[in-house]
């Protein structure tokens, strides 16, 4: 493998007094998309909080593009090109899908390149467009989902972390997210994705890293994965994929 | 009717001047979820402030609004880095209300000290000045206060609907862990708001001494009006602390002049509980952070 995008060695991190992440080891290669299966609690969350600084590695080091961001803050990590599309719902309901594609540029000091990217983001998606207007609250949750990663493009970023992108959606929103993160990742991004649909994930993803009680347990390519009766049994409820 | 008019207009007057006071006690409640108890202590502190500029220095009262207030911003500031951002943990909105109520005791006492508690009034030349609009009779000075009032309520919304500012201070209220993800500082965002808050405090109280007599201990009085002011606008709602300040001037300015002065403070009340039972969240409150 060529030199990683990002390499997280032994990192440590947990809430409290508990660790969650328990040296955990990963290397995601550029432009690459990358699936973390695992039971609950195994850390899947917790991996991308200490990548975007939303939670402090207690040991360890990460390496992004060749350098130590171990200690970096949110707004720093989005400068080197990092952002993370949480888990829950993040748009911000009561303001317009206009004002919450408009946050996504917030790090940024050059107003007019912030309406530059704006703009090209609502030529390309056609609902940011047709409801830019509107309270982001009143969006479905798969449109909002999709919204969220519009707003993340802001930033043209290198890498995007996806906590469980379709968490709650029908299958028709979720294979719209899907659709996206392919073309996403087609444009050279690298995609460090959390799935609950672990076998939805894997399909997708070039590689996979089943973590279980905090480290990485497994890796290898998606289909791979797939296709391991390990994994099959433990993550993937039954048989491997045919 | 010309007397309900009038006490309308009256009504309406003060209640844009409360809304002032107001708007930055629901502004920091919605960032931060501090209920800021000092906030009537802050206003008559800005008040003896201005009271001090007029007496010591000739400065008019309006004209002190200028340098009272961005003083007061420090104090906010400071204040906030001081006390309030180093309360962590599930209780810190519980510590808030002691750790603000402390300092709002702190500056009667200090207040209390200077000024004694004897109870004092800022009295520029045209205080007892009165217009007549219409066959209604306007006190020049709450007129200027409800422009003034008015005029920093405009400038604190656009600042937090046409701004980078703004926009980041809404989502943090919205939703605290996506602001932060997207590169906004919270501990910035809570710093400077709660400084803001006090600044409308501090601009509201500067002229509030032209208005009413204070003594250090008139803050018990303010805060609790602000309150529920805050409540029934709806915790976090600036707009709704707007209506239910103009509500509450108008109800107890009526009944004042309709029924009795003695159950004007009281008959504000009962419309915060009826308002209560009906909608618990306030007129403007939603289940959601607002602003």
């Amino acid at each position: 493998m060529a030199e990683p995008l990002l390499q997280l060695d032994g990192v440590v991190a947990g809430y409290g007094r508990g660790d969650i992440l328990r040296g955990l080891d990963l290397a995601l290669e550029d432009g690459t998309v990358t699936c973390l299966v695992g039971p609950n609690g195994a850390g899947k969350s917790t991996v991308l909080k200490v990548l975007s600084g939303l939670l402090s590695a207690r040991q360890g080091r990460v390496v992004f593009a060749g350098d130590d961001v171990t200690r970096l803050s949110p707004a720093q990590l989005l400068g080197r090109g990092i952002v993370h599309v949480a888990q829950d719902r993040s748009l911000f309901p009561l303001m317009t899908v206009w004002d919450n594609l408009l946050m996504g540029g917030h790090v940024l000091s050059d107003r007019a390149l912030v309406r530059r990217r704006a703009d090209a983001i609502a030529e390309r998606f056609e609902l940011v467009r047709e409801r830019r207007d509107e309270r982001a609250g009143e969006l479905s949750g798969g449109q909002q989902k999709l919204v969220e990663i519009a707003r993340a493009l802001m930033l043209e970023p290198k890498l995007i972390l996806l906590d469980e992108p379709t968490m709650g959606l029908d299958p028709k929103a979720r294979h719209l997210i899907f659709e996206l993160v392919g073309e996403v990742n087609e444009e050279g991004r690298t995609v460090l994705l959390v799935e609950q649909n672990a076998r939805a994930g894997l399909a997708i993803a070039h590689h996979g890293a089943v973590l279980d009680t905090g480290r990485v347990a497994l890796t290898g390519r998606g289909s791979e994965l797939l296709e391991d009766p390990r994994v099959a049994e433990l993550y993937l409820g039954g048989a491997a994929a045919a | 009717m010309h007397q309900v008019i009038q006490a309308v207009i009256l009504g309406l007057l003060i209640g844009g001047v409360y809304a002032l006071m107001a708007s930055g006690l629901t502004l920091v409640f919605g960032i931060m979820r501090v209920i800021n108890v000092a906030q009537g202590a802050l206003v008559i502190l800005a008040a003896y402030l201005s009271y001090a500029l007029f007496s010591h220095a000739h400065v008019d009262p309006f004209l002190s609004v200028l340098i009272v207030t961005p003083a007061m911003f420090v104090l906010g500031v400071l204040v906030q880095i001081v006390f309030v951002r180093s309360l962590r943990g599930d209780d810190a909105e519980e510590l808030s209300l002691l750790v603000t109520w402390a300092l709002a005791l702190g500056i009667e006492g200090v207040l209390s000290v200077i000024f004694k508690t004897t109870y004092r009034a800022t009295s520029p030349s045209y205080a007892d000045k009165t217009l007549t609009v219409f066959g209604y009779q306007v006190q020049f000075v709450r007129l200027m206060a409800f422009v003034g009032s008015a005029a920093l309520l405009l400038v604190l919304s656009l600042l937090l609907t046409r701004t980078k500012f703004g926009r980041a201070v809404r989502a943090t209220v919205q939703n605290p862990t996506a602001a932060t993800l997207l590169g906004v500082d919270a501990n910035r965002v809570q710093t400077l708001s709660f400084g803001l808050g006090v600044s409308m405090a501090a601009a509201a109280g500067a002229v509030y001494g032209v208005i009413y007599p204070f003594n250090p201990g008139s803050h018990y009085d303010l805060i609790s009006r602000l309150l529920s002011i805050v409540v029934l606008g709806g915790l976090g709602s600036l707009g709704g602390a707007v209506v239910a300040a103009l509500v509450m001037g108008v109800t107890e300015a009526v009944v004042a002049v309709e029924w009795q002065p003695t159950w004007a403070s009281f008959s504000y009340f009962i419309v915060l509980i009826v308002v209560l039972l009906i909608r618990p969240q306030g007129i403007f409150g939603v289940r959601e952070r607002a602003l």
